[in-house]
């Protein structure tokens, strides 16, 4: 397989989950983007490099890691107080209710710390624990405790924001 | 009240989708690097050219004075400082720890951060002090050559504007950079800090 095609197979398998880091991340549709992108440019220039892995997804998982982390945002507090409405298009009231929850889920892992959210949108697109501290870069012990912790954290913050 | 499985199953019914293909990946491949690599390119070029043409003015010119000479080196070794400098930046930009793990990626980003600081600030006032003692002594012989109004106005201008990007530009330079490298530190650290393998 030519390195386009096997890039294009590795896009198309990854970039939506990578996508949803990197939003949730950032709380920005527009920085997600981005950072996106940034992340599959180093995933085509290190392609070579990764051709006898067996787990590449768990590469592109740390490269867009890595990536999120050294944007360093200035305005912090803006990204969380700005999150954008179009998560998804409007089509009815089911999906505009859909919508409501998918947007105040996003604002909760906003006010989050930047490793938790890391870490919670891997949980959330269920990720093996195994290949999430392999990522995160910590024994599977630790991890456990700090999911438990930011799982508990996201759902009170969800239901804090339901109630008002 | 919602549990942890409801909110999975919100963030799974999802539909947000990146706006990326992999098509325009590519494209931004080609054209950063292409940017990127002309830009150096350029930089290079114009650094060695002018480091060329003052060897040419060296070789060519007959100075007499000792001073002078020492000038010419100072000056074509500052060049040529600053064509190793463009490339070893290059080279640190393209060094790969992106599969670092999150936490040394970290320290990597600090120690490159301060490393750039220090480029931009205490080599860059060393490489303007050697730039400014060169032409100072490339002035001694040109006093003795030229005329005594010629060598004045050239004398005043030259060192009006390397005073001028040393004292105005060059603080102000720093301040900024100083106050965002000290945020940016800051930050490094309070993310260092969540990464750390600390068992509970």
């Amino acid at each position: 397989m030519d390195k386009e095609a096997l890039f294009k197979e590795i896009f198309q398998a990854n970039s939506k989950k990578i996508y949803h880091l990197c939003y949730g991340y950032t709380g920005d549709d527009e920085t997600a983007n981005d950072l996106m992108q940034e992340t599959f440019m180093k995933v085509w220039q290190n392609l070579e490099k990764f051709r006898n892995q067996a787990l590449i997804s768990t590469w592109i998982y740390r490269i867009a890691v890595n990536t999120c982390l050294s944007h360093l945002r200035v305005e912090k507090r803006q990204a969380k107080d700005e999150l954008t409405d179009n998560i998804i298009e409007t089509r009815g009231e089911e999906v505009s209710e859909k919508n409501e929850q998918v947007s105040t889920l996003y604002k909760c892992i906003a006010q989050l710390e930047e490793n938790e959210r890391i870490i919670i949108t891997m949980v959330l697109d269920e990720l093996p624990y195994t290949e999430i501290a392999e990522i995160a870069g910590i024994s599977e012990g630790n991890l456990r405790v700090k999911i438990h912790r930011i799982k508990q954290k996201l759902t009170e913050l969800y239901n804090r924001h339901e109630r008002f | 009240m919602k549990d942890f499985e409801a909110l999975k199953n919100i963030w799974q019914d999802q539909i947000a989708l990146p706006k990326v293909s992999h098509d325009d990946v590519l494209k931004k491949v080609r054209k950063t690097r292409n940017g990127l690599t002309s830009r150096l390119l350029i930089e290079i070029t114009g650094m060695s050219i002018l480091a060329g043409i003052i060897t040419w003015v060296w070789i060519e010119s007959p100075f007499k004075m000792w001073t002078t000479h020492l000038a010419m080196i100072i000056i074509i070794l500052c060049c040529f400082y600053y064509i190793i400098s463009v490339i070893g930046n290059y080279r640190s930009l393209n060094s790969n720890h992106l599969l670092d793990k999150p936490e040394d990626y970290i320290i990597h980003l600090k120690r490159y951060k301060q490393e750039r600081y220090i480029f931009n600030t205490r080599k860059y006032r060393i490489y303007s002090l050697f730039f400014t003692a060169g032409f100072l002594l490339y002035f001694i012989e040109i006093s003795y050559m030229a005329s005594f109004i010629t060598t004045l106005i050239g004398f005043i201008f030259t060192f009006l504007w390397i005073g001028f990007c040393y004292f105005v530009l060059m603080r102000i330079y720093i301040r900024k950079e100083e106050a965002k490298l000290e945020d940016m530190i800051s930050n490094l650290e309070r993310l260092h800090k969540q990464f750390e393998d600390n068992e509970f």
